[in-house]
C-alpha cells in the first residue's frame, strides 16, 4: 500500500470498472423511473382521447358548447358540467382567498408564539381530511342549516322581478351550487392558509424589520411590504387551491344537487364534471354515454392542467425573485 | 502584567456633558426569554457625533441597537428593562408609540433590505406614511436623499425599475437613503458594510461621515478600522456589559481597560 505508483486511471483498472459499471446501472434505474411516470402520464392523455374520441367525432364541438345531457336520449354536451365546475370552484376561490390571507397573516404576524406550532399545525391537519368527511357532513349539516338560515332568508329578501330573485330562485333544501361553492371553501381554505403561511415565512425578517424600522403599523407592513413581497407566489398557491377546488369529487356530488344543464342560480342544482363522472359511470351502458365522460374527463384534465402549469409558471418566477 | 491588570479599572465609562447628549441609556438589561444578554448597560450618545460599538461576536452591540428603536417589541418573550431616554423621555415605557418612534429612529441592517417596489418607491415609502406632500415636493426629498446617500447619479435615469435590481452596495445605499428620506432624528446602522465590496463600503463611509452635521449616528461594526475612521465616540462592549466608552481616538490609542486593550491589540476577539 505503500508504493509510489499513482492510482490507475485506465478504464480498465478493477476499481474504476467496477464504480462505473455501478455508476451507470444506477443512473439507469432513475432514468427508467423518470421515463415511467412520462409513460405513465403519456398513457393517461392518450386513453382518455382515444376513449373519448366517439363523443367528439358523434357531437363534434356541440360536446363542449351544448349544455344538454341526455342518458335517455343518448344526447351529450359538457358545457352544463364545465359551468359548473368553473363556478364552484371560482366561488370557491372567491370566499376561501380572503380567510386564508387572513389565518396566514394572523399565524406568521399576530398569533402569541405559544399557540403558533398547534394553529399552524392544526390548519395542516384540516388540510388532510378526506373530502367524503367534508360531504358527509356537508349533507347532513351544513345544507339544512345552510337552507334554513342563508337560503331562505336570502330568497325572502328578494323583490319579484329583479335579477336578485333571479339569481335566488331554488329548492330551498340547502343543496345547489352555492352550498358546493362553500363546502369546497372550507375544503381548501386550509391548504391556501398553510401555503400562504409559508410563503409569508419566506420573507426574511430584516426585510418586515426596515419597514416596522421606518415607522409602519403592522397593517401598512403586510400590505405595503408582505403583500407584495408574496404576490407572485402567492398567485400560485390560489392556483393550487382552485385545480383542487376543480377536481374534488366526493363533497361536491353529495351536495350540488347533480342536475344536468346550465345552473340558472345560486341556489339551483347543478353538478360538475367530477360530480358527473362519479354519478354516472358505473351506470353508463352505451358506447356514447361511457365515451362521454371519459371525453368529460379528459376537458377536466385539460383545465386543471393549464391551472397547474399557470401556477408552476409564477411559483418558479417568485422562486427566482 | 498582573500588577499592571489590578491597578486597571474593569470597565471605565465616559460621562458626557448632559447638553450634549441625545440617547441616555440608564441600566439597560436585556432578555431574550429567560436569557439575559444585556448587563447594566449605563451610556450616552452624543448629538451630531457618530458612535461606533465594537466588540466581539455575541457581545450584545446589535442588541444594544435593536433597543434604541424597540424592534425587540416584535418579538415576544424579548424584553428590556431601565430606561433609554430620548432627548429625555423614556421610549421603554409602554404607553410609547412605537411606530411613531421609529420614525424618529431610522435604521439600516446588515443585508440590504429593499421592499419589492420601484426605486423611487423605496425612497418614498416612509416619508408617504407620516407626510402629506405634493408630488413635486416629494420628488424632491427622493432625490436629495438619493443624492446624500451618494446613489442618485447611479439611479437617476431609472428610479421606475425594482429596488431589488441594484447591486448589492448600491441596495445598502438605497436603505440608507430611504431610512434619511424620513429625516429621522436619529440613524442607527447594524453592520452596515459587512455584505459590501471595498470600494461600495468607501462610498458607504463617506456617506455615514457626511451625515453626521445633522444626525445622531450609532454604528455597530466589526471593522476597527471602520469604527476608527468613522466615530467620535467608541463603545466596547464584551458578553453582554459595556466595558469600555470614550473618545475614539482615545480607546484605540490608549484603552483604559484591560479588556479593550487585548481587544484592540488583537489579543483575542
Amino acid at each position: 500500500m505503500t508504493s509510489a505508483t499513482p492510482a490507475p486511471l485506465a478504464a480498465d483498472a478493477p476499481r474504476s470498472a467496477r464504480g462505473t459499471g455501478l455508476d451507470r446501472a444506477f443512473e439507469a434505474i432513475c432514468f427508467g423511473a423518470a421515463t415511467f411516470l412520462l409513460v405513465a402520464l403519456g398513457g393517461l392523455i392518450v386513453s382518455l382521447a382515444v376513449g373519448g374520441w366517439p363523443a367528439f367525432a358523434h357531437f363534434g364541438l356541440g360536446f363542449l358548447t351544448s349544455a344538454e345531457w341526455d342518458p335517455v336520449q343518448e344526447i351529450y354536451g359538457a358545457a352544463g358540467a364545465v359551468a359548473g365546475t368553473l363556478i364552484t370552484a371560482s366561488l370557491a376561490l372567491l370566499f376561501a382567498l380572503p380567510l386564508a390571507l387572513g389565518v396566514a397573516i394572523f399565524l406568521v404576524e399576530l398569533c402569541p408564539a405559544p399557540l403558533r406550532r398547534p394553529i399552524g399545525t392544526a390548519v395542516e391537519l384540516l388540510a388532510g381530511i378526506p373530502s367524503i368527511v367534508y360531504g358527509m357532513w356537508g349533507l347532513f349539516v351544513f345544507a339544512p342549516w345552510f337552507a334554513k338560515h342563508i337560503q331562505v332568508p336570502l330568497m325572502m329578501s328578494a323583490k319579484p322581478g329583479t335579477i336578485w330573485e333571479a339569481i335566488t330562485t331554488g329548492v330551498p333544501n340547502g343543496s345547489g351550487i352555492l352550498s358546493a361553492s362553500l363546502i369546497l371553501a372550507i375544503m381548501i381554505l386550509p391548504f391556501m392558509a398553510a401555503t400562504l403561511r409559508e410563503l409569508f415565512l419566506t420573507i426574511p425578517p430584516q426585510v418586515r424589520e426596515s419597514a416596522y424600522g421606518l415607522g409602519s403599523t403592522t397593517f401598512e407592513v403586510i400590505r405595503k411590504v408582505s403583500l407584495p413581497y408574496v404576490r407572485t407566489g402567492a398567485i400560485g398557491a390560489v392556483m393550487l387551491g382552485l385545480g383542487r377546488a376543480l377536481g374534488e369529487t366526493m363533497a361536491v356530488t353529495f351536495i350540488i344537487g347533480n342536475a344536468h344543464g346550465f345552473p340558472n342560480s345560486l341556489f339551483a342544482s347543478g353538478s360538475t364534471i367530477a360530480s358527473t363522472i362519479a354519478n354516472e359511470f358505473a351506470e353508463a351502458t352505451g358506447v356514447l354515454h361511457t365515451s362521454s365522460l371519459i371525453a368529460l374527463g379528459l376537458v377536466l384534465f385539460i383545465i386543471t392542467f393549464t391551472v397547474l402549469a399557470l401556477a408552476r409558471v409564477l411559483i418558479g418566477r417568485q422562486a427566482n425573485l | 502584567m498582573n500588577a499592571q491588570t489590578d491597578t486597571q479599572p474593569e470597565t471605565a465609562v465616559l460621562d458626557l456633558p448632559p447638553e450634549t447628549v441625545k440617547l441616555a441609556i440608564r441600566d439597560l438589561n436585556f432578555f431574550y426569554g429567560a436569557k439575559q444578554s444585556l448587563f447594566d448597560v449605563n451610556v450616552s450618545f452624543a448629538a451630531n457625533a457618530v458612535t461606533a460599538l465594537i466588540g466581539p461576536s455575541g457581545c450584545g452591540k446589535s442588541t444594544l441597537l435593536r433597543t434604541l428603536n424597540r424592534m425587540y417589541s416584535l418579538y415576544p418573550g424579548q424584553r428590556a428593562t431601565g430606561e433609554v431616554l430620548l432627548d429625555g423621555e423614556d421610549i421603554l415605557g409602554p404607553r410609547v408609540n412605537v411606530a411613531a418612534l421609529r420614525a424618529r429612529i431610522g435604521m439600516v441592517f446588515q443585508k440590504p433590505t429593499p421592499f419589492p417596489m420601484s426605486i423611487f418607491d423605496n425612497v418614498a415609502y416612509g416619508v408617504r406614511l407620516y407626510e402629506k406632500m405634493s408630488k413635486p415636493d416629494l420628488a424632491n426629498r427622493v432625490e436629495e436623499s438619493l443624492r446624500r446617500a451618494a446613489l442618485w447619479d447611479e439611479v437617476k435615469d431609472k428610479l421606475k425599475e425594482s429596488g431589488l435590481g441594484l447591486s448589492g452596495g448600491q441596495q445598502q445605499r438605497l436603505c440608507v437613503a430611504r431610512g434619511i428620506a424620513v429625516k429621522p432624528e436619529i440613524l442607527l446602522l447594524d453592520e452596515p458594510a459587512s455584505a459590501l465590496d471595498p470600494i461600495s463600503t468607501a462610498r458607504l463611509e463617506e456617506t455615514i461621515a457626511a451625515l453626521k452635521s445633522e444626525y445622531t449616528v450609532v454604528i455597530v461594526t466589526h471593522n476597527m478600522g471602520q469604527a476608527a475612521r468613522l466615530s467620535d465616540h467608541t463603545g466596547f462592549m464584551y458578553l453582554g456589559k459595556l466595558v469600555e466608552f470614550g473618545e475614539t481616538e482615545q480607546l484605540f490609542t490608549n484603552p483604559v481597560t484591560t479588556r479593550a486593550r487585548d481587544y484592540i491589540t488583537g489579543r483575542f476577539g
